[in-house]
This record gives structure tokens, C-alpha cells and sequence, in this order.
């Protein structure tokens, strides 16, 4: 849940997802579920020429299974609060 | 799970990573990738973050590919391995 | 007769292996060679004084500690 929850804090901000097919897609993250699918609005292909059949989509729905990263804006992470929030999801995995 | 190691006070595989947290680590990927990169969060799927990390992909043809990302979430099924960096 | 044997199977062997020289190899054909420090449910392993081979025994690079997450694994191996 622990990154179900960081995904939250990041919506409306500017994301990069890169897919495992090597799709790269800018986009601003809307919504997140549990299963990290994400929805994009307002996306644009970082890697258009080489593949352009996403021209004319403005958003869209990643199921997260298929991502193989997020490039996240670094002033939108609060890292000792997602270094501690990773401290205690351990610690509850433990009992 | 504690049909392998019912016994709390050994340690788990994941706790390495958790002594890891604010650390610079090696994550190995599938697709001859490598991120390096110092550990902000992780879960037991093994996703994470990783903050100043480089990314090196690697190709036939000699030198690796290396892209800088100064924030990036790696989700837990693309990794092999990861290691402490010295 | 079987019933004084303690139990056998699987976990067993895992937990007597722990603290041991094992080689351990992943879906991706690459082989670890290390020190066994401990081992959970879903495989993952994290060795110590870990040597990475590619091709059979071509030596290719160490680590210190490493995490090998579980799904990888094809076999561990006492050595």
C-alpha cells in the first residue's frame, strides 16, 4: 500500500512513465488505484518518432503491470517521509 | 512464508534492502538494465525509488547507454538483484 | 518408523543450507556463487562474497551482500 499511497500525493503533478515496451509518455497523473494502474492527462510521447501511433490521444489509462518506471518530479518527493513510511511498512510486514 | 523460516529473530532477504534505505545500491533489471541510484522507499515487491540514479542500458556493441534521473520509481517485477554499493 | 524422523521436504533442506557455500541460479541462465544469508517464502535470497558467472563458469564480477528477488530463481544449490 505504501506506494499506492506515495502515488496519491503525486496527482496533478508532471510525470514520465516508461513503459516496458520502451514507450516513454509525459502526462499529468490523475488518478492511481491499488494496483498502480495510473491515469494520464494531457500526454505527449517523449519518443514520438519512433512511435507515433499516440499523436492524437490526450489521455489515457497505463495498467501498472505494464510500467517498467516513473520519473517523478524530485521536489514533489519528501524522501525522509517515504524512507520512514518504507521503515514502518517493513515493520508491520514483520509481525 | 513461515514455512521456510518460522523464526523471527533471523533475518529476512528483505531486510538487507531496508538497511539500505538513504544508501547508494546496484539494482540489476531485466532488459540489460542497471540502475544506480540512493535508496528513498521500497516495498516488498520490491518497488523503489531512487534518487539521483543513473540508468545504464546495455547493448551488444560495447559501451552502455547511461541516462540521469534525479527521481525515479522502478516497479518490483523488472528487478533481478540488488546490492549495496560501497 | 517414520514417525521419530523429523519432517523432510523443501523448508528443511533451505533452512540447513543457510550459512553455507551455495550457487544459486536465476531464469536468465546467470549463476551466484556465495555465502547463503537467509532465504523467505518467495525465494528471495540475499548471499554474501556473491561471484556472478554468465556462461557456465566464466567469471564475471563480485558483490558484497546481494538481494536476489525470488521470482528469478531457477535452483539453489548446496556447493
Amino acid at each position: 500500500m505504501l506506494f499506492f499511497s506515495f502515488f496519491k500525493t503525486l496527482v496533478d503533478q508532471e510525470v514520465v512513465v516508461e513503459l516496458k515496451n520502451d514507450i516513454e509518455i509525459k502526462g499529468v497523473l490523475k488518478s492511481v488505484d491499488q494496483y498502480l494502474n495510473l491515469k494520464l492527462d494531457n500526454i505527449s510521447c517523449t519518443n514520438e518518432t519512433k512511435y507515433p501511433h499516440l499523436t492524437s490521444v490526450k489521455n489515457l489509462f497505463i495498467r501498472g503491470s505494464t510500467v517498467r518506471y516513473v520519473r517523478i518530479n524530485p521536489n514533489a518527493v519528501d524522501c525522509t517521509l517515504l524512507q520512514d513510511a518504507s521503515r514502518r511498512e517493513a515493520m508491520q510486514a514483520a509481525k | 512464508m513461515s514455512s521456510v523460516q518460522a523464526d523471527k529473530q533471523t533475518e529476512e532477504p528483505l531486510d538487507l534492502i531496508r538497511y539500505q534505505l538513504d544508501e547508494t545500491v546496484l539494482v540489476k533489471l531485466r532488459g540489460a538494465r542497471e540502475m544506480k541510484g540512493k535508496l528513498q522507499g521500497y516495498d516488498s515487491h520490491c518497488n523503489m525509488v531512487l534518487s539521483d540514479a543513473k540508468e545504464y542500458i546495455y547493448n551488444e556493441t560495447g559501451e552502455p547507454i547511461v541516462k540521469d534521473c534525479e527521481m525515479v520509481f522502478i516497479r518490483g517485477d523488472s528487478v533481478i538483484l540488488i546490492s549495496p554499493i560501497s | 518408523m517414520s514417525e521419530d524422523k523429523v519432517k523432510t521436504g523443501p523448508s528443511v533442506f533451505l533452512s540447513e543450507i543457510l550459512g553455507q557455500q551455495v550457487k544459486v541460479k536465476l531464469n536468465n541462465g546467470v549463476t551466484y556463487l556465495g555465502n547463503l544469508n537467509s532465504i523467505d517464502g518467495y525465494m528471495n535470497i540475499v548471499m554474501d562474497s556473491t561471484s556472478e558467472h554468465v556462461n557456465g563458469e566464466d567469471f564475471v564480477k563480485t558483490y558484497g551482500d546481494v538481494f536476489i528477488r525470488g521470482n528469478n530463481v531457477l535452483y539453489i544449490s548446496q556447493v
